[in-house]
């Protein structure tokens, strides 16, 4: 094979630290090479248009490229060498962007750097073979995970392009944390307002189908083709037949139900449907709480229930669904601020989080809409506002902003205001986060028109006095100590990766972050792909996020999966593992390492061998170094490539 | 050449002995061969013995001279019916080979019996002054070894000419048989196993313990008997110290290519070793190479609590994938 190679300077990015000329002047001598040159900007028309240009000249049968990370131009160089006739898996990049000129300043060692690995690309280069993609059917169905606004904007907006949809939401309602809140900011328009249109938009939608109080069980499959089976939780209630009259709610005597919706502000029965605007508008039962289920006495809903669904023998029910995208769009959970002991760790019962003020804050909340201390049911009168509670905190695992807290806590405030005229609310903020259209604006109102004191500075401590709260802080501007009398305290807790989050990513097979949000595709250039093809993110999965970045989200990710499905076609990556069939021992130790359960038995005259589905392998290469006798092989990455860059690196 | 060992101080053995040969009278018939051990070249070493045909069966002999791992021919023999004579540590072999689909378990018939320790040949070379030619007679109790040679006789402490690993065995019973023969001298798995001879190596630096392992294997003649012995080393033709592709090994005869393909053998039984020693006693120059598996298996233990061979329901744990180990942090920055 006849090798060109092509040192970037990338502008002055590679250029200002390694000597590219030297580069490509070494690479002259290596074996196999007949054509090196450097070049400025190797990705631009003028670098491809050269790069295709010696390959024609020089008759050139594999080409190196010198640059950035692969993960930024890969697939651009492939396609050049593509057009100038090649197999494009006959190129090979050497990052000596990222892993160099940006990494040391030493210009001698950075250029040594450099040689070694063109050398060590161009070794493996002269040992690829050409790859041949396969094309396989899709089926253009999307499943959407999670139903908050973000996923219900993904579902709405896959339906309307034509789409069929399936949606799981895990609770019993969809609507998701937005349903829970009063008003959003900056507008203070009422959240179920907007939100309660769009949900019934999803029940009504002819293309979605919707699966609520239910899980996701298994992932199998892969782009085009996942199996995706549904845990639906018993109910103990027919939902064919429920019309969510609410008869068994109001005879129930279990009235002391955790009310999940509410966050824990009131009680609720073991019968109950979340909230009015509940879609599905179903009822479920509790188990927990039942006493029917727990002792096996009382039966009281059965008794009532006009058209006769409750059922408690129901059992948890499977269903496979088959679509070929998936869309992710968990959301949140909040960050369990109790580890806080100056904030009394729980103990106080007016130390709420924001959350539940906001159910107390919505007319249909289980204070029907009176600001109440949880106590003693009195209208507070000061109210404190903490902010950063599990954010930006360091010692708490959590030194990420969570972005939304500034912009809530100021609609608190005001919403306080127009609540309870007498009252005066007071902000600990540590700075005001307020990024976004109209959202400067909106906080300048709080403090300016509704008269919120905002005192810079964190609360040292807080601790009953008489029937308030004391709490006390620093005033950072002020530099000195501040004291509140408070009847109520809100804490502004930080959002956090939603519980099970992590063993959703694990069945999803995509990465997530050490705090347990997913990892995009590119953190500035594939925000809603995943490393995994034809799994979506949308929303706060992602990362903390307010309304409206969630929705753009999940619109994003609808087209994304319009675009994956606007082909009927898919090809494979062949980029996968291979089996030599002559030296497998047929011990399926592969099969049982692979994660994408993408290697069967085969028989082959009369012997078990392994064999695998190029379309299921992802490429990850558990199997190759699992398989002991190196039957198994990564097509592109064989054991004798990486050898050779090995030996190309160390040559002694 | 018969065997004049004297068979007066073990009565119990001969009576498991002829149960078991009785247990494979009965089994024979539905089985194409059993493997056990029979009288070798000289009264001191004993061979494999393929039964094959009833009068095959007198021929078995159990002695502490059964040093073999029979459970190394079993993966070449799949397809076919075979029995197979196990000590305690023989069978963890079987029980590995099973859980990793290397054999199948319907095909196999095992016969366990009461082992009560193997010898050494190499500590026996040693107390016979390096030479073992000659022997003339030769005979065992449980507290001695009697042997005759060149009309020298010496008389040896049986409990100094067993194995290593027999001094510390946890398992003389077979943990998987079809039949047993004798009485069971009970199992002592819950016993953490004895890796006190790593942990003081490990207490060495990183110079001397290179330096001890180049100084080993200078004498190593690449043989490949510690390989061919193992049963657990199922490659066949394709050994990585052989393969041309991929080449991970010069054919060079240098120490770093010997170490090399060592540390490549110790991988590859890592979680998978039951340390039945069969790659150390193979070696004909005494080279201590046990101690890298010994090494991996005490890995092994301390990070996945798992011993290999013991159970053929368990997952090795190398076999097996998991989002999250328990005891391997990622994402140490």
């Amino acid at each position: 094979m006849k090798v060109g190679v092509f040192v970037c300077h990338c502008g002055s990015n590679i250029e200002a630290t390694v000597d590219t000329a030297a580069v490509a002047a070494a690479a002259r001598e290596f074996p196999g090479v007949v054509f090196a040159t450097d070049t400025m900007y190797t990705c631009s028309e003028p670098g491809q248009d050269e790069i295709v240009n010696a390959i024609k000249e020089h008759n050139l049968g594999g080409i190196v490229v010198a640059s950035c990370t692969p993960r930024m131009h890969e697939q651009t160089f492939r396609r050049t060498v593509e057009r100038a006739g090649l197999n494009k898996y006959l190129f090979e990049m050497a990052n000596i962007r990222e892993h160099v000129s940006w990494i040391g300043k030493d210009r001698e060692a950075n250029t040594n750097k450099s040689v070694d690995l063109v050398r060590m690309a161009t070794e493996k280069l002269l040992r690829n073979r050409p790859l041949y993609s396969k094309k396989f059917d899709i089926n253009k169905r999307v499943l959407v995970i999670g139903g908050g606004v973000a996923g219900i904007q993904a579902a709405l907006d896959c339906a309307d392009g034509g789409l069929e949809v399936v949606m799981v939401e895990k609770t019993s309602t969809i609507g998701g944390k937005m349903a829970k809140l009063d008003k959003t900011f900056p507008t203070v328009d009422c959240s179920s307002c907007i939100l309660g249109p769009r949900m019934v938009d999803v029940a009504q939608h002819p293309n979605i189908t919707l699966y609520a109080y239910s899980e996701i069980e298994e992932i199998n499959g892969y782009v085009g083709n996942f199996e995706i089976k549904v845990k639906k939780k018993a109910t103990y209630v027919n939902w064919d037949s429920c019309t969510g009259c609410g008869i068994c709610m109001e005879k129930c005597p279990s009235k002391k139900a955790t009310d999940y919706f509410n966050e824990g502000i009131g009680k609720t029965t073991a019968i109950n449907i979340p909230f009015p605007q509940a879609i599905p508008k179903k009822a479920k039962i509790d188990p927990d709480f039942c006493t029917k289920l727990t002792k096996g006495k009382c039966g009281v809903c059965a008794k009532v229930c006009p058209s006769g669904c409750i059922d408690y023998e129901m059992q948890d029910e499977f269903v496979t669904e088959k679509v070929g995208a998936i869309v992710t769009a968990t959301g949140y959970d909040l960050f369990d601020w109790s580890v806080y002991g100056e904030y009394g760790a729980g103990r106080y019962p007016d130390v709420i989080t924001g959350l539940q003020y906001e159910r107390m804050l919505s007319a249909s909340g289980p204070t029907g809409g009176h600001i109440k201390r949880p106590s003693d049911g009195k209208e507070p009168k000061n109210i404190v506002f903490i902010q950063c509670v599990g954010s930006r905190d360091k010692s708490v695992g959590r030194p990420y902003c969570t972005g939304f807290c500034c912009m809530y806590t100021a609609k608190q405030a005001i919403l306080t205001k127009d609540h309870l005229p007498d009252s005066q609310s007071y902000v600990f903020y540590m700075d005001i986060r307020a990024v976004g259209k109209l959202y400067d604006e909106f906080t300048r109102r709080a403090m300016e028109e509704y008269d919120t004191k905002y005192i810079r500075g964190r609360v040292s401590m807080i601790y009953p006095k008489g029937e308030k709260l004391l709490v006390r802080g620093a005033d950072t501007l002020m530099g000195s100590q501040v004291e509140v009398d408070a009847d109520l305290v809100v804490l502004a807790v930080g959002a956090e990766a939603s519980a099970g989050a992590s063993e959703l990513a694990e069945k999803l097979r995509i990465s997530y972050d050490s705090y347990g949000f997913y990892m995009e595709g590119h953190p500035k250039l594939k925000p809603v792909e995943t490393n995994t093809a034809g799994v979506y993110l949308a929303g706060a999965c992602q990362g903390p996020k307010d309304i409206p970045s969630s929705v753009a989200q999940g619109s994003a990710a609808a087209a994304k999966v319009l675009g994956l499905f606007s082909k009927d076609q898919l090809e494979s990556d062949p980029q996968v593992s291979i089996v030599d069939i002559k030296r497998c021992i047929g011990c399926g130790k592969c099969i049982q390492t692979c994660p994408f359960g993408a290697i069967k038995e085969m028989e082959f005259r009369g012997m078990v061998k392994a064999d695998v589905i190029e379309t299921i392998c992802q490429g990850c290469g558990i199997c190759t170094s699992t398989c002991p006798q190196g039957a198994i092989q990564l097509q592109h990455s064989t054991d004798n490539q990486i050898l050779s860059e090995v030996n190309a690196l160390c040559q002694f | 050449m018969g065997n004049p060992r004297s068979e007066s101080n073990k009565g119990d053995q001969v009576k498991f002995q002829e149960e078991l040969k009785d247990n494979i009278r009965k089994a024979l018939p539905e089985l194409d061969v059993v493997i056990g051990w029979c009288g070798s070249f000289d009264p001191l070493h004993a061979t494999p013995h393929f039964m094959r045909r009833e009068e095959d069966i007198d021929k078995l002999e159990i002695s502490p001279l059964s040093v073999h791992n029979l459970a190394t021919y079993l993966p070449g023999l799949r397809g076919k019916k075979v029995g197979i004579v196990v000590k305690g540590c023989d069978s963890r072999s079987v029980v590995e080979l099973l859980q990793e689909n290397l054999i199948n378990r319907e095909d196999i018939t095992i016969f366990g019996f009461p082992c009560t320790g193997v010898v050494d040949q190499s500590k026996i070379k040693k107390a016979l002054g390096g030479h073992t030619g000659n022997i003339e007679f030769c005979d065992m109790s449980e507290s001695v070894i009697v042997i005759k040679s060149e009309d020298k006789a010496y008389t040896l402490p049986m409990a100094e000419m067993l194995a290593d690993k027999c001094s510390s065995c946890r398992y003389p019973d077979a943990v998987i048989s079809d039949y047993f023969a004798g009485e069971k001298i009970g199992n002592k798995g819950e016993e953490d196993a004895d890796y006190a001879a790593v942990e003081t190596f490990e207490n060495l630096s990183v110079p001397e313990r290179f330096g001890y392992w180049l100084k080993e294997f200078d004498r190593c003649i690449r043989c490949y008997a510690c390989r061919n012995a193992c049963p657990l080393c199922v490659c066949r033709d394709h050994c990585a110290a052989e393969s041309r592709d991929p080449h991970w090994l010069s054919q060079e005869n240098n120490v770093r290519d010997k170490l090399m393909f060592q540390v490549i053998h110790a991988y590859h039984l890592a979680g998978r070793c039951t340390e039945c020693g069969e790659c150390q006693r193979a070696c004909p120059v005494d080279i201590p190479v046990l101690m890298f598996k010994q090494k991996m298996n005490k890995e092994i233990r301390d990070t996945f609590q798992y011993e290999a061979g013991v159970d053929p329901e368990a997952t090795p744990p190398l076999l097996s994938f998991k989002m999250k180990e328990e005891n391997i942090t990622e994402k140490v920055w």
